[in-house]
């Protein structure tokens, strides 16, 4: 299965001309094809820059990211960004949003809208298919950039706190349903929070960033039965336990970095 | 039915409500004209401030001779050919000032140094380049349009959202694609915002080019008719004109949001 990520000894350094800030220093780290991987760390540790990165936004300063064994040049259509923002395009309704990748690909009308239909309807989005962006709530625009991400037909999705403007019962649904789509369909998953909670209940592993400048600290496996509901994973103890440990360990950056 | 309760007593129906707006935003304009009537021939002599009435009949006089359309057909040749070339140049130059540093390095001293010269004053110089007429009427008001336009294209190309840049970069939008597939599109809510500010500012630099450089247009019958002391015909020029002016404001702000369902 394609999707696997490879980061060795990435760094970035921010050099505006005056000043160097190291914003990702010596981070190497595997994902595998299918696997979900959160990023937690201190605000300013990085993690959205790894994150820019591994999307091809930003260029490494040095070491290597390779995606199934090729390095990554830019930004490419084997990786689809969900933003916080939501990043929709406001002229465009619910369903030119999710055929724009599929234009981009010189897709034909018709099997674009028929592509483009089978996600917005696992989004539940069906009846918004001609709505604008601006007459759309939170959840649902979120919804869209994910429709519009998963159409186009990426192996990995990286996601920069995606339901960060959410509030908890929207993100709680919109969770359930991310984990959803993803065992149906074989994504690898970088997913960036500051949500310890929310990092343990969506992941295969936790990756816990240093404060500054950002680099892996520890990796948190999670072995939780997500055969079951989720009332009865989050008040379980393994759950309690992964989601104990990795907000020690996070604890302990956001701790050091207290000033006196 | 007899079942109204207080709420909807004043809840009339939208289209009495618009026709009462309407009336309420006239009447500080029918304030005005009845004093002028008023004061015309009292306070001030009516050879130097005819009255509305008299102005009125003037309007009628030159629409029904149908005298004043060739001179207003040329007015908005003009106005239509030396804005819709400010909007072609300054949409692509504010744009390309604020998407390419050697574009915005070339024209950044230049545009600032010639912002706050008075359009008007380039008539003169104008005439001599291109003589008396229609191609120094369109000038300047290619000129004087030029700049809002320039201004707001290039503040709206700078601020286009980096997300959305992105979001289209990872789906394969390059180049030439990503500047008409989303730059244009993000900012045409206020490329039309300048083109809104430059249709008055094209109607103040048409009349003034036709005061000094013009044997036609409206401008023209206002000199001319001043010049013999026809005031009657000079101020229904005036009326003509502003009216001209006013409708195509209104009109282009229908149109924008008409068009702008999105924003």
């Amino acid at each position: 299965m394609d999707g696997n990520v490879t980061i060795s000894n990435l760094e970035k350094v921010y050099d505006d001309g005056s000043e160097r800030t190291t914003a990702v220093e010596d981070l190497t780290f595997d994902i595998d094809a299918g696997e979900f991987v959160s990023v937690v760390g201190p605000s300013g540790c990085g993690k959205s820059t790894l994150l820019y990165l591994l999307a091809g936004f930003l260029d490494e300063t040095s070491g290597t990211i390779e995606v199934d064994g090729t390095p990554i040049d830019g930004p490419g259509t084997d990786r689809g960004v969900v933003f916080q923002d939501y990043a929709l395009f406001p002229w465009r309704t619910v369903m030119e949003n999710v055929t724009y990748g599929l234009e981009e690909q010189d897709m034909g009308k018709e099997e674009r809208r028929s592509t483009a239909q089978q996600y917005i309807d696992m989004m539940d989005l069906s009846g918004f298919e001609d709505n604008y962006p601006k007459e759309l709530s939170g959840g649902m625009k979120q919804r869209v950039g994910l429709a519009r991400t998963l159409a186009y037909g990426p192996k990995i999705l990286l996601m920069d706190e995606p339901f960060g403007a959410l509030d908890q019962p929207l993100r709680e649904d919109l969770q359930d349903q991310l984990l959803d789509i993803w065992g149906d369909l074989d994504k690898t998953v970088v997913f960036v929070t500051h949500d310890v909670e929310e990092a343990v209940y969506l992941s295969d592993s936790v990756m816990v960033m240093t404060r500054h400048p950002g680099t892996k600290k520890t990796v948190t496996d999670v072995d939780i039965d997500r055969s079951k509901s989720r009332a009865d994973i989050i008040t379980s103890d393994e759950f309690t336990e992964t989601k104990n440990e990795v907000w020690r360990s996070l604890r302990e950056e956001t701790q050091s970095g207290v000033q006196p | 039915m007899s079942n109204v309760n207080a709420g909807t007593a004043t809840a009339l129906p939208s289209g009495v409500r618009s026709a009462a707006r309407f009336v309420f935003d006239w009447i500080p304009l029918a304030i005005v004209t009845l004093l002028w009537e008023f004061a015309s021939g009292t306070a001030v002599p009516a050879e130097v401030l005819p009255a509305p009435s008299v102005v009125a009949g003037e309007i009628r006089e030159l629409l029904v001779t149908g005298e004043v359309f060739s001179h207003l057909f040329i007015s908005l040749f003009r106005i239509s050919v030396g804005l819709g070339l400010s909007i072609a140049a300054g949409v692509l130059l504010g744009i390309g000032m604020a998407r390419l540093d050697p574009v915005e390095n070339f024209f950044e001293v230049l545009l600032a140094l010639t912002y706050p010269i008075p359009k008007t004053a380039l008539v003169p110089l104008a005439i001599l380049w291109l003589g008396v007429g229609t191609r120094t009427a369109i000038l300047i008001v290619f000129l004087a349009c030029l700049l809002p336009i320039v201004m707001n294209a290039y503040n709206a190309a700078s601020d286009v959202d980096q997300n959305l840049v992105w979001s289209a970069k990872m789906m394969g939008t390059e180049g030439r694609r990503l500047f008409w597939k989303v730059i244009i599109p993000a900012t045409i809510p206020e490329i039309l915002t300048g083109v809104r500010q430059a249709i008055p500012i094209a109607f103040i630099a048409l009349v003034s080019a036709e005061l000094i450089a013009s044997n036609q247009g409206i401008g023209y019958l206002i000199l001319t008719a001043g010049q013999v002391g026809n005031y009657p015909t000079m101020f229904a020029n005036i009326v003509i004109i502003s009216a001209v002016a006013y409708f195509a404001v209104r009109g282009f702000e229908i149109g924008r949001e008409r068009g702008l369902v999105w924003t």
